[in-house]
């Protein structure tokens, strides 16, 4: 049962990392700097409830704001390139974010042992779950709880008319600002926004392991940042959710019996997946069947009022 | 409206325009023609600010407009379409038209209000425009699947949307057949009567000729005349730059 609740709580936050990816890449931008953002989000966060003694809510929401402010700092020079020169230019942002965590010593004695980062060792100790007697249920229905938020508010940004611009720039720059849209605001929100997200997940991520160190947040989970939203597609937020299930619960969990031919079938069915779905799983396509199906039920329950009137 | 003053676009060596001085009288359809390669497609450019310029000044309503950003121009009213169709194609028609709502009017409607669906006095806008275009029955329909022609239409429903005062079109009759023409013909007028000052480029002499009011011809970045469709017709200039100089013996 706690293996279900460990790989719950995974999903959980890996959907908040994934989440952030996706309001970058509605805009058509792929960044690689998602990493780095959990990293300052779990740094910050975790600094906070164990140097300071903050509360874990406080905690998070101030990692989240510093994450953010960070991402909308970065993205001013960064969007200044495109496509590739993008990625590289994020991909250096997050190696900076870690080789600065690897170097970043700041312990403090609380009685006889010293608590806080410790360079290449890590953050060690993060136990505000454990010393204020959180079951493992408490904290996978906490971490749920902001996934569901930040779900409902991508879901409804979407539906309004701020995610049809982040789509309309994520099309055609160059169209987008003869609409009159102003391209550069809406590609710093977007990064803000997802900095917010990545910086939120990371808080989160820092308290359920209880230990971070710098070497979690390297380019294989910025990779995997916008691998899920690019598999699950860009048509729904439900989308980045289902991959990350099929990620984590699927393929890395559930293909665990193959030992190290896993790692091989797991860059095969990704490759296959994009194959047969290059939308991603959830695509425009699903969700016009889901609407259909939708009115079609409806419609026979429809008939029956009429027929008892 | 506009005015253009010894505006001027060089791509490395090649002059793309040239020096260019041109007034387009408020309320006028405007027409601006010239041999391919003449520099009709830069003026545009310039005018809607997608590239900077070299030299020279754009002045809208008699204030310069030159360094501003395309979206801010945008909100002064300088809307354009194409020459090869831009659309949102991933976006239904409504949203292609929903997210162009940008002029001052619009922008002033309130932040929250307008990012969280505005108020229904735009929606309705909309489903005008949509009339308008004849594409009433395709607002929820992708804006990729259109047919070509339906696709021409969104793309000058997509530029009226956001109220411009001054309104430019690339060849929008590009690929389009005699009717779809005749009906482009009929939206230019309205539009006119509506009190819209259109800069028309176009290779389709005949809707150039019916349509504009005053027409100005460029070859190689210049101008090489300008007057009415009668005048400009009759004139050995132009007669010679689409045709080539008689290389006389």
């Amino acid at each position: 049962m706690d293996f279900y609740l460990g790989l719950a709580q995974i999903v959980g936050v890996h959907t908040l990392l994934g989440l952030s990816a996706y309001c970058v890449l509605l805009t058509g931008q792929v960044s690689l700097a998602q990493a780095g953002f959990f990293a300052i989000g779990a740094y910050v966060a975790a600094m906070l409830t164990v140097l300071a003694g903050w509360h874990i809510v406080p905690a998070i929401a101030a990692a989240s704001f510093v994450a953010g402010a960070t991402a909308c700092a970065v993205s001013f020079p960064a969007l200044r390139v495109k496509g590739l020169m993008l990625v590289v230019a994020t991909l250096a942002f997050g190696e900076a974010v870690r080789l600065f965590f690897f170097n970043f010593d700041y312990q403090v004695a609380k009685g006889e042992v010293k608590i806080g980062p410790a360079g290449g060792e890590g953050f060690r100790q993060i136990r505000f779950f454990p010393e204020n007697g959180w079951s493992t249920l408490d904290v996978l229905i906490f971490i749920w709880l902001f996934v569901a938020l930040v779900m409902a508010g991508l879901w409804w940004m979407d539906r309004s008319r701020a995610g049809a611009v982040l789509r309309a720039v994520g099309e055609d720059e160059v169209a987008a600002q003869s609409a009159g849209i102003n391209v550069t605001a809406v590609k710093v929100a977007a990064m803000t926004v997802g900095g917010f997200i990545a910086g939120l997940g990371g808080g989160i991520f820092a308290h359920y392991t209880a230990h971070i160190e710098h070497a979690q947040f390297g380019v294989a989970l910025a990779t995997f940042a916008i691998a899920y939203p690019i598999l699950g597609g860009l048509s729904s937020v439900f989308g980045t959710l289902i991959a990350v299930v099929f990620v984590q619960g699927f393929l890395i969990e559930g293909l665990r019996f193959l030992g190290d031919w896993r790692n091989l079938l797991f860059g095969g069915l990704i490759l296959l997946a994009m194959n047969v779905r290059p939308r991603g799983l959830i695509d425009a396509a699903t969700i016009a069947a889901v609407k259909r199906m939708r009115t079609s039920n409806k419609e026979p329950g429809n008939a029956r009022t009429q027929g008892a009137e | 409206m506009l005015e253009l003053k010894g505006l001027s676009k060089h791509f490395g060596g090649v002059r793309a325009v040239d020096g260019l001085d041109l007034r387009v009288p408020r309320g006028e359809v405007f027409g601006l023609i010239g041999p391919n390669g003449s520099g009709k497609s830069t003026v545009v450019n310039l005018v809607c600010g997608l590239f900077p310029v070299t030299a020279g000044e754009v002045l809208l309503r008699d204030e310069d407009i030159t360094g501003l950003a395309s979206h801010v121009r945008v909100a002064r009213g300088v809307t354009r379409t194409f020459q090869n169709i831009r659309l949102f194609g991933q976006l239904s028609v409504w949203q292609n038209l929903w997210v162009a709502q940008n002029s001052t009017e619009h922008r002033s409607e309130g932040f929250l209000r307008r990012w969280l669906g505005g108020p229904g006095r735009a929606r309705e806008e909309i489903d005008r425009i949509l009339e308008f275009s004849d594409l009433s029955g395709k607002r929820d329909e992708l804006a990729g699947n259109l047919a070509f022609g339906e696709q021409r239409r969104l793309e000058l429903a997509r530029a009226v949307v956001a109220k411009p005062a001054l309104l430019l079109l690339d060849e929008p009759a590009a690929g389009m057949n005699a009717e779809e023409i005749d009906q482009l013909d009929a939206r230019i007028r309205k539009l006119k009567q509506d009190g819209l000052t259109t800069l028309l480029i176009e290779h389709h002499m005949e809707l150039v000729m019916a349509v504009t009011d005053r027409i100005a011809v460029l070859n190689f970045g210049q101008k090489i005349a300008e007057g009415t469709p009668d005048e400009v017709q009759t004139n050995p200039l132009v007669q010679q730059a689409y045709l080539g100089v008689a290389e006389a013996a």
